[in-house]
């Protein structure tokens, strides 16, 4: 109903194609949950680096994890709205713009964490050596996402506006429509993250709620060549 | 493990130390790759003053085009050769002993500190051979010297922290430089602003201000690394 709501609001006023500037609802919301599950990402990866049993480690890892993949996602399509908009209004799909530019150098950054995660095959150890990465990273981070763009320098010469909703530049429909969408989406991305650890701990029990390295056979153990026992029965019988 | 804290950093910074100088691995690996880019930076800019300024926009463009040559050259040098600290110990079965002889602190304090010095030693190295092959004016040394002495110390502490993280993964050598590029990004954007400056291409304030941040971005790194590498020293 909101989608189609934000296809039936007027134009945006004040852009080049303005029936384009529509692309904001949903360009909006994804760097808000991306922030939001950067900020909970990190705080597992802290949780995890201070818990002392095996079982806990787990979890809070699975959490951190599953935090910064759905994060990753919601980058990925930040800059790729960020990139429609740019080239529908601009006619250019990237023009270094700070804002765009930092915040590729953020996805950089998230990319390294899931390519130090890959290159490490014991779980243990991948666990607390991308904890730790994210420990490191958290302050290029938070730096080049919320610092970096309202520096004074950066917002003369940036393309990209800072202050469009907060600073109230927003009204009637516009407003409720973008408040509307982010809503939604903050539902959809707490769904997608119960989801994704729910899957993963399924994948790590099965269903008794045993660990499968843990796992014993259950059956009878049946043998495929039975050997005769006494002497008596003899091989050449 | 009862030995003061200090003994311990001294007693791995020397273990470092004399490791490189009986092998001289590490120096001989950045500064054969730098010396090589320098001379094909060199050859791009054969006949070409990099000093000239622009008539109409009075702006220098090669001088920005320099600064991020000579960032690129220094980057990449250490990412050859910083990463051996942890990686070595892995790859000799050393790395317990360590564990076994000294705090994770007094570890990461020792190896960052050579690669400090190391990764200071190799960019002054480059940065002479790049301005002498290059023909590049020099007019505010002070700045280019903090920039450097900044810069290097980030670079060396993130490279060394990355090596740690990656000590233990396949295709560790690789991993670690790739983890640690995207960490030293915004460091980079700095220290072209800064090298720019030096190089007269800029505001002086504003090279002054970027060395600043650099320096600042060292202190992070030597603060917070040595306690990111305790939370994973017994894993």
């Amino acid at each position: 109903m909101v989608t189609v709501w934000s296809f039936l609001v007027p134009d945006g006023a004040d852009f080049p194609r303005p029936e384009l500037a529509r692309i904001f609802f949903w360009h909006f919301p994804c760097p808000m949950m991306l922030s939001a599950l950067l900020v909970v990402g990190v705080y597992f990866s802290l949780q995890y680096l201070r818990a002392s049993t095996s079982e806990a480690k787990r979890d809070w890892d699975l959490r951190a994890v599953s935090a910064l993949e759905l994060g990753l996602v919601f980058g990925c399509l930040t800059m790729v709205s960020g990139i429609i908009f740019s080239y529908s209004q601009w006619g250019a799909a990237w023009q270094w713009d700070p804002r765009q530019t930092s915040f590729l150098i953020a996805l950089l950054i998230y990319g390294a964490y899931f390519a130090l995660r890959a290159g490490h095959g014991d779980p243990d150890k991948r666990a607390a050596n991308s904890a730790a990465y994210m420990m490191a990273a958290v302050f290029p981070l938070l730096f080049l996402i919320f610092v970096f763009p309202r520096l004074p320098q950066v917002i003369r010469i940036s393309f990209h506006p800072n202050d469009t909703v907060m600073g109230g530049k927003l009204h009637g429909q516009y407003l409720y429509v973008t408040l509307s969408l982010l809503a939604l989406v903050s539902v959809l991305t707490v769904w997608l993250y119960r989801l994704r650890v729910a899957a993963g701990l399924l994948h790590i029990k099965n269903p008794d709620g045993q660990l499968e390295t843990h796992r014993r056979p259950t059956g009878p153990t049946v043998v495929a060549r039975p050997v005769p026992l006494s002497s008596e029965g003899g091989e050449n019988r | 493990m009862n030995s003061p804290w200090k003994t311990e950093v001294l007693a791995v910074f020397r273990k470092e130390a004399m490791t490189e100088l009986r092998t001289k691995s590490g120096l001989a690996t950045g500064a054969l790759f730098g010396f090589a880019t320098v001379v094909t930076v060199a050859f791009a800019l054969f006949n070409i003053n990099p000093n000239r300024v622009d008539a109409v926009f009075r702006d220098a463009p090669l001088k920005d085009v320099c600064a991020s040559l000579l960032w690129t050259i220094v980057l990449f040098s250490a990412l050859l050769s910083l990463p051996r600290a942890f990686l070595a110990e892995e790859e000799n079965g050393t790395a317990d002993l360590l564990r076994l002889m000294a705090r994770p602190h007094a570890v990461f304090w020792g190896k960052m500190l050579f690669n400090i010095l190391q990764t200071w030693a190799l960019s002054l190295f480059l940065s002479v051979l790049f301005i002498a092959f290059t023909g590049l004016e020099v007019p505010l040394p002070g700045v280019f010297a903090f920039c450097l002495l900044g810069g290097g110390a980030s670079v060396a502490g993130a490279v060394t922290l990355c090596g740690a993280l990656a000590a233990q993964a396949s295709n560790r050598a690789a991993l670690a430089g790739a983890i640690a590029v995207p960490l030293l990004l915004p460091l980079l954007q700095w220290g072209v602003t800064g090298m720019k400056a030096s190089f007269g291409g800029g505001f002086e304030g504003g090279g002054i201000a970027a060395a600043v941040g650099m320096v600042s971005y060292a202190v992070l790194v030597v603060v917070v690394g040595p306690w990111i590498y305790a939370a994973v020293w017994k894993s």
